[in-house]
């Protein structure tokens, strides 16, 4: 019995030290990258170009957060509507049938795909292929097939927890399934769709394989011209420390994207607990 | 369906037809790339062959005649991913206990944003925090000329695979019926033996499939290991050593092949070899936790 007692006050304490580790962790990479890189983010880092020599180890990133923004910007443009429609389908048209099935096991499995292997597929069809080359648009078009499933999954998963009660009602109505959905369902998954669209955002600002292979540039303007390279956060950051340019300057760079991201993902958990109150309304 | 507008009917047909449409063509996405990769590197497997490509110990694409074999990336591409879960498991399990057990509510309600939060730190942040400060660490702790190794990089991907470990973890724990526990109590036993020796057997196949798909996840990082991996084209010969796994192989060297060669065609079956274990993985666990419970979907 006393040996069970003991036990059981070992299990107790490793289950807590398991709980508390992730909490230590996250604010352990937040708090150390603030402690180095804080001191260098300021409105010049910000605003500024890479400048000195080698070529980003002085002034600032503005063209990597301008090539981000772009970057994410068309990949949410190239993605949204095949995302939203096949969710819908998923939830409202084929809900149970085969058809479906087999959508959503082929969704799961892209969901799994490697970003570097879809960068790969870009790579070879667009880049070399299509001869769009080194080029925003096919870093844009690699994005939106890594956050595809993504959007799929977040948006059907909120469509599906709307009460089935209103589908059931607005059937013996005899309204169509598509005013339903339209003007219905929609209005009552929008947090959810939105918050699962914030996410898939983040994933894309922060995803460098994809881009690495198809769109980045070390030192781009970044005007936002589809056939040109462009600069990105975080393959900024990897070539800032891969290349040894500077250290400080790669700290400040990677606490600008994790604050960016950081905040991303708060504006989406929130929306996502307004969505499970208006659920549970 | 009685329709009270005969029009509408028509209308209706169309935009399901529309919504199947697009449903069906994005979905087949996936066939097209796997389709795709399989075509760009089909001189690999009709010239070189599986066993020739899969089992080659060395990968000289731009010599003649190349050689082209990929098993040294591959051994370090399942090591690190292993030893990801060697180390991510226990701490993930623990974790995914604690929250649906002891965790006092207050506490489980800020820590479920913060697994959220650490899916959200991008791979190249943490891969570049691994370089900047266990490298080092490592370098000046057992005095070594690099610290880069394939532990190296297990240790990172262990912490960002960790949060998937522990929420599919913990779905599967709650997943379970209640009357188990209720059995438990009423039997007096204490809350660890009642998680350890009732709860954590019936989520033994949730959790299983927890792990095989973070397993997955670490196969197909790519920004982590090539910062903490080493980057070397020889067979690992333990934990320590240096690797190169897959995904840093096509990441480092797709630039620099010329499309059309053998070295540009070894690339994409390296691709192709990844993406098809990660999807097997997948549906393996996918068949696996059907049998168990339909409708169980884990993201």
């Amino acid at each position: 019995m006393k040996q069970r007692a003991v036990t059981d006050g070992l299990l107790m304490g490793f289950f807590w030290l398991a709980g508390l580790f992730i909490l230590v962790v996250l604010l352990a990479i937040i708090a150390y990258l603030i402690w180095r890189g804080g001191p260098f983010v300021d409105s010049a880092f910000i605003m500024g170009s890479p400048a000195g020599l080698p070529l980003g180890s002085e002034g600032g990133i503005f063209p990597a957060i301008k090539g981000t923004l772009w970057l994410v910007l068309l990949a949410l443009v190239l993605s949204i509507l095949p995302g939203l429609l096949t969710a819908a389908y998923l939830s409202e048209y084929g809900r149970g049938g085969r058809l479906a099935d087999i959508i959503n096991l082929l969704v799961q499995s892209m969901a799994g795909v490697p970003s570097i292997v879809t960068g790969l597929f870009v790579y070879a069809l667009a880049v070399v292929s299509l001869g769009w080359g080194i080029s925003l648009l096919a870093g844009g078009l690699a994005l939106a097939i890594m956050i595809f499933p993504v959007i799929v999954v977040s948006t059907r998963e909120a469509l599906l927890a709307v009460d089935e009660n209103y589908r059931l009602a607005a059937d013996s109505l005899g309204v169509s399934r598509f005013y339903t959905l339209y003007r219905i369902i929609l209005p009552r998954a929008a947090a959810g769709i939105m918050a699962g669209v914030l996410l898939a955002l983040g994933y894309a600002a922060g995803a460098t394989a994809p881009i690495m292979v198809t769109a980045a540039a070390i030192i781009a303007s970044s005007s936002g011209a589809l056939l040109e390279p462009v600069m990105a956060l975080p393959y900024h950051l990897y070539i800032l420390f891969n290349e040894h340019i500077s250290m400080n300057q790669a700290y400040a760079t990677a606490l600008v994207l994790v604050i960016l991201l950081l905040l991303i993902n708060i504006l989406a958990l929130s929306l996502h607990s307004l969505q499970e109150r208006i659920n549970s309304r | 369906m009685i329709s009270v507008n005969p029009g509408s009917e028509l209308k209706e047909k169309v935009t399901s037809s529309i919504f199947i449409g697009a449903a069906t063509i994005s979905s087949l996405l996936l066939l097209a790339m796997l389709l795709f990769l399989l075509r760009e590197s089909w001189p690999i497997w009709s010239q070189v062959g599986i066993t020739g490509f899969l089992g080659g110990a060395v990968w000289r694409p731009v010599i003649t005649p190349p050689q082209v074999g990929i098993m040294p990336m591959l051994v370090s591409t399942l090591w690190v991913a292993g030893g990801a879960l060697l180390i991510a498991a226990p701490m993930g399990f623990g974790c995914a206990i604690f929250l649906a057990e002891f965790a006092p509510v207050p506490l489980a309600a800020l820590l479920r944003p913060v697994l959220n939060m650490l899916t959200g730190i991008p791979s190249v942040v943490y891969g570049f925090l691994g370089a900047a400060v266990l490298v080092k660490f490592f370098e000046v702790k057992f005095d070594l000329g690099s610290g880069e190794s394939l532990f190296a990089a297990s240790l990172i991907l262990a912490v960002m695979v960790l949060p998937f470990i522990v929420v599919n973890s913990e779905t599967a724990l709650r997943s379970i019926a209640p009357e188990y526990r209720y059995a438990g109590i009423a039997l007096g036993v204490s809350r660890q033996y009642l998680v350890l020796g009732i709860l954590l057997p019936l989520a033994r196949k949730g959790m299983l499939g927890a792990l095989a798909l973070a397993f997955g996840r670490a196969m197909g990082e790519t920004m982590a290991v090539l910062m903490l991996a080493g980057n070397t084209l020889k067979l690992p010969v333990s934990w320590f050593a240096k690797g190169e796994p897959l995904p840093a192989l096509i990441a480092l060297e797709l630039g620099s092949a010329t499309p059309g060669s053998t070295h540009y065609q070894a690339l994409f079956a390296a691709g192709l070899v990844l993406v098809l274990m990660v999807i097997a993985i997948n549906l393996g666990i996918n068949l696996l936790l059907h049998r168990l419970q339909k409708g169980v979907n884990s993201v």
